[in-house]
């Protein structure tokens, strides 16, 4: 055997040795087969007859011990061969291809295994009728597969497995497929897989689950977040791009309640998978002195619960007469696209989102949050959040900051470090008086949960970026945008409730949406926050006044 | 003036004391002059051969002012039903009626959310809401009685999370601005017992606009002739379900079995097994089984199964006392009432309104809540003590009539009795 593709009997021998050769006198099959231990495991799997055939046909001009050493040195390595020329054979097949998943608009997915401890992947290559690709080793995320480290007997644990993920933007016809995994040494590790054809919804929850329910060695989230940064981040981000411009494409919308002709501001809620909120929400909000001056408009990401949340939204109207608007998106857009879309159908100059389990906490909130409006400087209003609380009573949010958590990993020998951002609340789980977080001030980033914004600001922002998958890290990229173009958010007294987690079901595809969107949210905005907004109290000067 | 009553079941489908007291106010009320009373009562999958296609609200059997609201769906965890169409029969029901009083005797079936569609509807109308439990503080069917067994007198988030813990604290925070949201569209709160009230305050709803009625009933007109001798005979009247406490009553009886006490006998009247928990539905049903295999002359306790409020007489004649097991609260016991009106002494747990309405000593016995032995041992004292019943029997006072309640709710519909102030 020699570097290059495992070869079986009916293999012809390399040109150079393609001449026949004196079988050497006194060959001992028996000697052979022990000085050279991966012939005897190929011999005993079939692939020659005999050690001799190897031999004749390979092991010549590999130059392989055929006798013993004539002084054996103990407790000395006795090199018995060139160093170099001979390639062992994997000493099992080291590698399958589990699953080749293709979706209608061209989104590639495939996870395997292999056993690389050795001889290091170079790609995977697939191959089907019309097409073919190559995913290379440095594009596919690594991942633990403890099934195939028992399998193959490593005692340690090792990144065996391996999932790929590629938009093609193109419809790709496959049924089955030749899949090659192919080793640096040349061994190539063929097999014939049946494809799966998955929707595009669903190809997204495989790669999004893939992502977060994996097994890594080291640190699980970064381990994640390092496994998509070669190519895979950039592929899903694509491939979730077109599924967001396809969710919010025609969309149902419907009115209820008796329209006024001036709003003051439009409440805007996002649903996703759990209805009730909204109902309940509405009979907090009808309480409020001045609720009249706002509109709500509810956009739901779950078009499975679009029946029940129309009959509660009639309800709703009956009972509590507030001012709704339905927008009903076809599959779930995220959040970001589903609050620019609502943004859109607002009939005030005024956007307020808030989540589904965000309630107002003083029964006057609609009076305070209009006179903050109409009393405040237009700077500091053109963004800001407001203190939330726990149903505890203690504090949930009293504006964001970002920190920079590093990790180093340790591959092969090889040392990488990641770096990524993250989001901490100010006073979260404080007492509910502890004045430093409540005061109004300008903050780094205010949540999602609760933003007001007026309306032309927002949009020259250009809204949320619609880059994040499902949710997660577009409140607080919004809030960097505002402060990048001048006006950093602000935290203004207009307290509320927030059952945090509460209004929607969170699945692993979620979380594998949050581990790329934190990835990205590292990419976009790593610079400024080093530079200027890392940490509670952080440099830049919009935030002089708040230390 | 115009009274609208509603409440939980027409008496006469379900039985339950809120809807009797309803009742009991509705025919009460006919007899005030100047006041036209009206019956709002539902009914659901329990009866179903009362709904008609299509049909949200109803007549009842030919009765005058007397209405069924025919409740589906209804989401219990919330309190309120999801159905368009009721909300919009019970908008034009109370549109085309204008009452000026409606007294709400319940909001299950209809949802806790129609006092603020009443309020809506009838923005000058006085809502009066009677609590005859705690339904707006315990998610855990109103009883303020915690798994483990224990009585809750202070409901909370992770309190409640641990009674149900398929729900998150947060679900039971929000449940509770939910109610209060609705509840704050309420006038005069009334409760049949004294002790509610400290529940309600501590729950943070304004004990200035609550007002003690208490419950009142038909004057017995009919006194049961009193036999002389042993005073053995106890009898359970109520519903079959675990709260009442017939479970400690039948393990009572079991006590006594074993100390070789056998002169006694116990008769079981009511129904509603079908309510109970399955856990306690087996040990009175296997109760049942166990005591129908004896021999006639060994067996204690009798079933009578349910009993109409024509056949109570005839029931209460057939013992000496009335024995009110309750292991939740008892807010009010209606039961309590009824003996009394026969002249017999109740024997009842030591909490609630029985605590509250027995005097121990005087005219009645009071036990520890759910001890079987302590019952036991009540029971074997009234049956042995020489001149108990007697005393007991002189001791009790007439209860509150039907009269005397409406008078209570009339003060408040007219405004002469504004809560405590």
């Amino acid at each position: 055997m020699s570097n290059g593709s495992p070869r079986t009997p009916a293999d012809p021998a390399p040109a150079a040795l393609s001449a026949a050769l004196p079988i050497e006198a006194g060959f001992n099959e028996e000697l052979y087969l022990r000085l050279n231990p991966d012939v005897l495991v190929a011999v005993a799997g079939g692939s020659f007859r005999s050690g001799r055939e190897h031999f004749e046909r390979f092991g010549r001009a590999e130059g392989r011990p055929v006798a013993l050493p004539a002084h054996v040195v103990p407790d000395r390595v006795m090199v018995t061969a060139e160093a170099g020329r001979i390639a062992e054979k994997p000493r099992a097949p080291g590698a399958n291809v589990d699953h080749i998943k293709i979706s209608p608009s061209g989104g590639i997915y495939v996870a395997g295994w292999v056993n690389d401890t050795q001889d290091q992947l170079v790609s995977v290559d697939l191959y089907f009728s019309g097409w073919s690709i190559s995913f290379s080793a440095a594009n596919l995320a690594r991942v633990r597969r403890p099934d195939a480290e028992e399998a193959v007997g490593l005692l340690s644990p090792h990144h065996c497995g391996y999932w790929g993920f590629l938009y093609a933007a193109r419809r790709l016809p496959a049924n089955v497929c030749n899949a090659v995994v192919r080793l640096k040494s040349g061994v190539e590790m063929p097999s014939v897989v049946m494809v799966e054809g998955v929707e595009d919804d669903d190809l997204r929850s495989v790669a999004l689950c893939g992502l977060s329910q994996a097994a890594y060695t080291g640190n699980h989230y970064f381990a994640a977040v390092q496994s998509i940064d070669a190519a895979i981040g950039t592929q899903l981000l694509a491939f979730n791009q077109m599924l967001t411009r396809r969710a919010a494409n025609a969309p149902y919308v419907e009115y209820f309640g008796c329209a006024n002709a001036s709003y003051k501001a439009s409440i805007i809620v996002c649903l996703f998978g759990k209805t009730e909120y909204m109902y309940v929400q509405q009979a907090m909000f009808a309480r409020q002195a001045g609720i009249g001056d706002y509109e709500f408009i509810y956009v739901c990401n779950s078009p499975d619960t679009a029946e029940a949340l129309l009959r509660e939204a009639r309800l709703s109207g009956l009972m509590y007469g507030l001012d709704v608007t339905i927008i009903l998106l076809n599959a779930n857009a995220g959040f970001a696209a589903a609050n620019n879309l609502a943004a859109k159908h607002a009939r005030s100059g005024r956007l307020v989102f808030v989540n589904p389990d965000v309630f107002p906490r003083d029964a006057d909130w609609a009076a305070k949050h209009s006179a903050i409006v109409a009393g405040q400087p237009a700077e500091q209003t053109a963004l800001f959040g407001a203190p939330l609380f726990y149903d505890d009573s203690s504090l949930m949010h009293g504006g964001m900051y970002f920190e920079l958590d590093t990790a180093p990993s340790f591959t092969q020998g090889q040392h990488q470090e990641t770096a990524i951002l993250r989001v901490e609340h100010y006073g979260k789980g404080a007492p509910p008086d502890t004045v430093e977080y409540l005061r109004p001030r300008p903050v780094p980033a205010v949540t999602g949960a609760f933003i007001s914004t007026a309306r032309e600001w927002f949009e020259t922002l250009g809204g949320f970026t619609e880059d994040y998958i499902f949710g997660h890290y577009e409140d607080a990229d919004l809030s960097l945008k505002s402060l990048k173009a001048g006006r950093p958010a602000w935290l203004h007294d207009a307290t509320l409730w927030h059952l945090e987690g509460k209004g929607s079901h969170r699945q692993p595809q979620h979380e594998g949406g949050s581990i790329v969107n934190r990835w990205l949210f590292t990419k976009l905005w790593k610079g400024l926050v080093e530079a200027e907004v890392l940490g509670p109290a952080p440099l830049h000067p919009a935030f002089g006044v708040s230390k | 003036m115009k009274v609208l009553l509603v409440c939980m079941y027409h008496p006469e489908l379900v039985r339950g004391g809120s809807q009797q007291i309803a009742y009991e106010t509705f025919e009460g009320l006919k007899n005030i002059e100047g006041v036209e009373p009206f019956l709002l009562a539902s009914a659901d999958h329990n009866t179903p051969a009362m709904f008609k296609s299509g049909a949200r609200i109803t007549g009842f059997d030919g009765r005058e002012n007397e209405s069924l609201f025919l409740s589906q769906g209804y989401d219990y965890v919330w309190q309120k039903c999801p159905s368009i169409h009721l909300a919009q029969a019970y908008k034009e029901f109370l549109e085309r009626l204008r009452p000026d009083v409606v007294h709400f005797h319940h909001y299950m079936t209809y949802g806790i959310d129609y006092l603020t569609l009443t309020r809506k509807v009838l923005p000058d109308a006085k809502i009066v809401f009677t609590a005859h439990e705690f339904l707006s503080i315990c998610a855990l069917s109103g009883h303020m009685r915690r798994t483990d067994g224990s009585l809750c007198d202070r409901a909370s988030a992770v309190r409640c999370h641990q009674c149900i813990p398929s729900l998150p604290p947060e679900h039971y925070f929000m449940r509770e601005l939910w109610m209060k949201t609705h509840l704050a569209t309420v006038d005069v709160f009334t409760t049949p017992s004294r002790f509610m009230v400290s529940h309600y305050a501590n729950w943070g709803l304004d004990p200035a606009k609550f007002v003690h009625v208490t419950n009142g009933m038909q004057a017995n007109t009919k006194a049961i002739e009193t036999l002389q001798g042993k005073r053995n005979r106890f009898g359970f009247f109520g519903q079959m379900v675990d709260v009442k406490g017939l479970h400690v009553l039948l393990q009572a009886v079991g006590l006594l079995r074993a100390q070789g006490f056998t002169d006694f006998t116990v008769e079981v009247n009511g129904d509603n097994i079908a309510f109970a928990s399955p856990e306690c539905r087996a040990e009175i049903e296997a109760f049942v089984v166990a005591e129908e295999a004896l021999p006639a002359d060994a067996r204690n306790v009798v079933f009578n199964g349910s009993y109409h409020h024509d056949q109570l007489r005839a029931r209460m004649a057939r013992v000496d006392w009335v024995v009110v097991p309750s292991i939740w609260w008892e807010v009010f016991c209606l039961v309590i009432s009824e003996a009394w009106s026969f002249g017999r002494p109740v024997i009842a747990s030591n909490v609630g309104g029985p605590a509250e309405r027995v005097t121990e000593g005087k005219d009645g016995l009071l036990f520890e809540l759910g001890d079987a032995r302590a019952l036991a041992d009540t029971m074997r004292r009234a049956c042995t003590e020489e001149g108990l019943w007697k005393n007991l029997a002189q001791g009790i006072t007439k209860p509150a009539s039907r009269e005397e309640m409406v008078q209570g709710f009339m003060q408040i519909y007219t405004g002469k009795v504004l809560a405590a102030t």
